[in-house]
């Protein structure tokens, strides 16, 4: 009886909110198809995967294939490089959108402005590979600015994309130089919506400022921005091994071949589809590790959390 | 017009009674009564996919009665991509074909997605089979390592490809000779970069550079190293019989102490890792670069391409320089048999058609379609020779590339005619391959082992990481940054740590099956 009353409330209930649900198939469609459909193929981390055979018909190995990578040095190597580089990353690139929009914040609002804005948005929208042919030659020993500076104020020139120790900074300062200034639109739409007669009043009490900036600004945008380190957090793994493609050489690998890069020698180039699946199932795994820990504690310190 | 002519021809030499042996040896080369329609997915080096439109195709269809249809999608820009695919789908066409497809054929093959196709050479395939048996050793490279034949492979012919080019006129502007030893070399080579010989009055010469970075590795074998067997970068080589890598001898070693030092004085392009694809037209379009190793077509093609931008440039072939114990080796030819051909799919329900079709292309009118084009079309017959028609060997566009639009010298299982290229090869190309020839500097190569599924299990696990490996420890101590010497115990440990005789034995196995007597 309960129970039939509780299906009527329901269909009572799609009835009269089924314009609401329309609008969410097609995002619930696209998930399925394209999220966890494919799941299905991850079994193949634990098959010796053959393309003609087919996932299903393809034999059981177990945990073979992790056994492979982690017997492997390059694949630990791998793992560390992904955590220093997405730390250093996080650590570097996270703060500097948000500095960079209180920055502009602080602009009175005009040509210089909107001129400033639109330089710093720009790099956002090139291709990654332009972007990384602009920095080997930005580098290049025998034409790229970079040395040509460095021998006109009498040091030698640096060979600065074969060398493990410089790949680090390179790699991480342009992709702030490349993405800091989209990201901190998000952050100035949050700016735009702190609400002016909190400043009016401050300026009454005659706070300078950098105390405005510290007192309210920034307390009024945290939401935003705990929500945005969770997200950012949650991709930590997912470095952008494009541009670190574009830009590694043999000789770099110590300090640049991250886990995506790894996988994708594998299994692309190298076709072994399985090992390259369960080195993106370990990805995925700890990628998942964090988001949650990155929640949870977000929600126990600040009360603001993405669930 | 064009397809008029022929039927015409024909129908007039008929009336006059003279056609009967034409007729009988067009005749000879049908397989079908009834016209055949059969699928091919043929997307080949990430740039050529079947056209159904080619003068080729349609002169073969014209003469076996048998015609393929194109189903691969130029949507799809990677070759191995589009291969991949279809596998993946299960649905295949009745041939496939491309090329880099060795291990696809041979893997699937013995998995069922493609025929065995022995029993059908024997059997339908004189041709092939008259081939295979004047060349054992090709039939063993391409065999799977269940002996079985799963593709019909394409077969290069010309031995020569890469060379040492230095630049004449540099020579003769500091009075020096062509260097004849790796010593000799190295004064020379010092002497470009201190001397200036582009008479600008700055040092700025770049004495060796190649457009391929694996070009400054290859010079170890100035000191008795070796790089590769084939013409493949890093491959492995036969030394007396046994599968070696060549980057874990001590000749290697001395090599790269000496690249080292070479580097270190600015002997070689500073930037080759970096540099890329067109560093021979930045290098010596600039007068700024010395000497190279690349392919003598295109090479020699500069003294022409830059004659008025650089007065007097005058690249020319150099013998290998000896290496100190006296070995004069170039190590790059043109391999025999490519990786690249075509196979016929379990689906495919003409296979005895479909392998009369492979044979086709090597007869000897096939084989003149497949190298040269339609006759009276793009070539003409003199004296039972293939001459290339004037407009062909004067248009703007190389040969290779003309070629390739009409659907002649792609890589479908066939044996090349040395004769295409040769007829519009320059003088000095033909020079350098004189030169060459006469010095015998070419070696055997290793056309590869093919291993059973547990042997390829183990190279598959060791393979990538061993090289990623070697050529990381390459580069490090080529710039410099780590000491050869230093490094050299914990390098060899590592290689063992990383499957390096692991991968030794089993390919030692494979190569022992295969090629053992």
């Amino acid at each position: 009886m309960k129970n039939s009353s509780r299906t009527s409330s329901l269909i009572q209930h799609f009835k009269r909110e089924w314009q609401i649900y329309l609008l969410l198939a097609p995002l619930v469609i696209w998930f399925l198809l394209f999220l966890y459909k494919p799941m299905y193929g991850l079994q193949i981390a634990f098959k010796d995967f053959s393309l003609f055979k087919g996932v299903d018909a393809s034999p059981w190995v177990g945990l073979e294939h992790f056994r492979t990578l982690f017997d492997s040095d390059m694949f630990i190597r791998a793992i560390k490089n992904t955590f220093i580089i997405s730390f250093l990353n996080l650590l570097i690139g996270f703060p500097t959108p948000i500095i960079l929009a209180l920055m502009f914040n602080e602009i009175a609002q005009g040509k210089f402005r909107k001129s400033l804005q639109t330089i710093v948005y720009l790099p956002h929208f090139i291709s990654l590979v332009i972007i990384a042919g602009i920095v080997i030659n930005i580098f290049s020993p025998s034409t790229g600015v970079v040395n040509l500076l460095l021998q006109k104020l009498g040091f030698e020139p640096i060979y600065f994309l074969t060398q493990p120790e410089w790949f680090r900074p390179i790699f991480i300062g342009s992709g702030i130089w490349q993405e800091a200034g989209f990201q901190s639109i998000v952050y100035l739409a949050a700016i735009a919506g702190v609400s002016p007669s909190l400043y009016e009043s401050a300026v009454v009490d005659g706070a300078s400022r950098w105390q405005m900036m510290w007192k309210i600004t920034l307390p009024c945008i945290l939401p935003t921005i705990i929500i945005m380190l969770i997200i950012r957090i949650g991709n930590l793994l997912e470095v952008g091994f494009e541009l670190i493609i574009l830009l590694y050489q043999p000789s770099t690998f110590q300090t640049a071949d991250v886990i995506n890069t790894f996988i994708y020698r594998q299994g692309l180039v190298g076709n072994q589809y399985d090992v390259a699946a369960a080195a993106g199932l370990f990805n995925a795994v700890v990628a998942f590790v964090l988001v949650m820990a990155a929640n949870t504690i977000s929600r126990r310190l600040t009360r603001t959390s993405l669930w | 017009m064009r397809a008029m002519k022929l039927p015409l021809a024909l129908a007039i030499a008929s009336t006059m009674g003279l056609s009967a042996p034409l007729l009988a040896a067009d005749e000879d080369y049908r397989i079908v009564d009834k016209p055949l329609t059969l699928t091919i997915h043929f997307h080949s080096g990430d740039k050529i996919v079947y056209d159904n439109e080619w003068p080729v195709e349609k002169r073969a269809a014209e003469l076996t009665g048998i015609q393929l249809d194109g189903v691969a999608s130029m949507a799809t820009q990677k070759s191995a991509d589009a291969f991949n695919l279809m596998i993946a789908s299960g649905d295949l066409a009745d041939i496939v074909g491309g090329n880099r497809l060795k291990d696809g054929f041979n893997q699937y093959g013995q998995e069922g997605a493609f025929l065995p196709l022995n029993d059908l050479i024997d059997e339908h395939a004189p041709n092939i089979k008259a081939f295979f048996e004047s060349r054992p050793d090709i039939k063993s490279a391409i065999s799977a390592a269940d002996g079985n034949i799963y593709y019909i492979p394409y077969l290069p012919e010309g031995d020569f490809g890469r060379m040492y080019f230095i630049r004449q006129d540099w020579l003769d502007i500091l009075e020096l000779e062509t260097p004849t030893t790796v010593d000799e070399l190295y004064e020379v080579l010092t002497a470009f970069r201190n001397d200036d010989p582009n008479g600008n009055g700055k040092k700025d010469e770049v004495p060796f550079l190649s457009r391929d970075w694996e070009e400054i590795v290859r010079l170890v074998i100035l000191w008795d190293a070796r790089t590769t067997g084939s013409d493949t970068f890093h491959d492995y080589y036969v030394k007396d019989g046994k599968v070696v890598h060549g980057y874990t001898e001590e000749e290697y070693k001395t090599g790269m102490k000496n690249l080292a030092k070479w580097y270190q004085e600015g002997l070689i392009d500073p930037e080759f890792f970096t540099r890329g694809k067109r560093s021979r037209e930045v290098l010596f379009g600039d007068n700024l670069g010395g000497m190279t190793h690349d392919w003598y077509p295109s090479t020699t093609s500069f003294n022409v391409s830059l004659a008025d931008k650089v007065p007097g440039f005058n690249l020319k072939a150099m013998p290998p320089p000896a290496s100190p114990s006296g070995r004069q080796l170039e190590e790059h030819r043109v391999i025999p048999v490519k990786p690249d051909g075509w196979a016929i799919s379990y689906s495919n329900e003409h296979p005895v058609e479909t392998i009369k079709y492979f044979d086709f292309w090597f007869t000897e009118l096939g084989r003149r379609l497949s190298n040269f084009g339609v006759e009276g079309e793009h070539y003409d017959l003199v004296d039972g020779k293939a001459i290339y028609k004037p407009e062909i060997l004067n248009a703007s566009d190389p040969v290779n590339a003309q070629m390739w639009n009409i659907g002649a010298q792609i890589p479908r299982g066939f044996p090349q005619d040395f004769e295409y290229q040769a007829q519009w090869t320059n003088e000095m190309g033909l020079e350098s391959i004189a030169l060459y020839e006469a010095g015998d500097y070419l070696t055997e190569q290793f056309l590869g082992v093919s291993m059973n599924p547990e042997e390829q299990n183990v190279y598959d696990k060791y393979q990538g990481n061993l090289l990623t490996y070697m050529l990381e420890m390459q580069q490090i101590w080529i710039l410099g940054t780590e000491d050869v010497e230093a490094g050299w115990d914990k390098y060899q440990e590592q290689l063992d740590k990383l499957g390096y005789n692991k991968i030794i034995e089993v390919m030692q196995a494979a190569y022992d099956r295969q090629y053992g007597s």
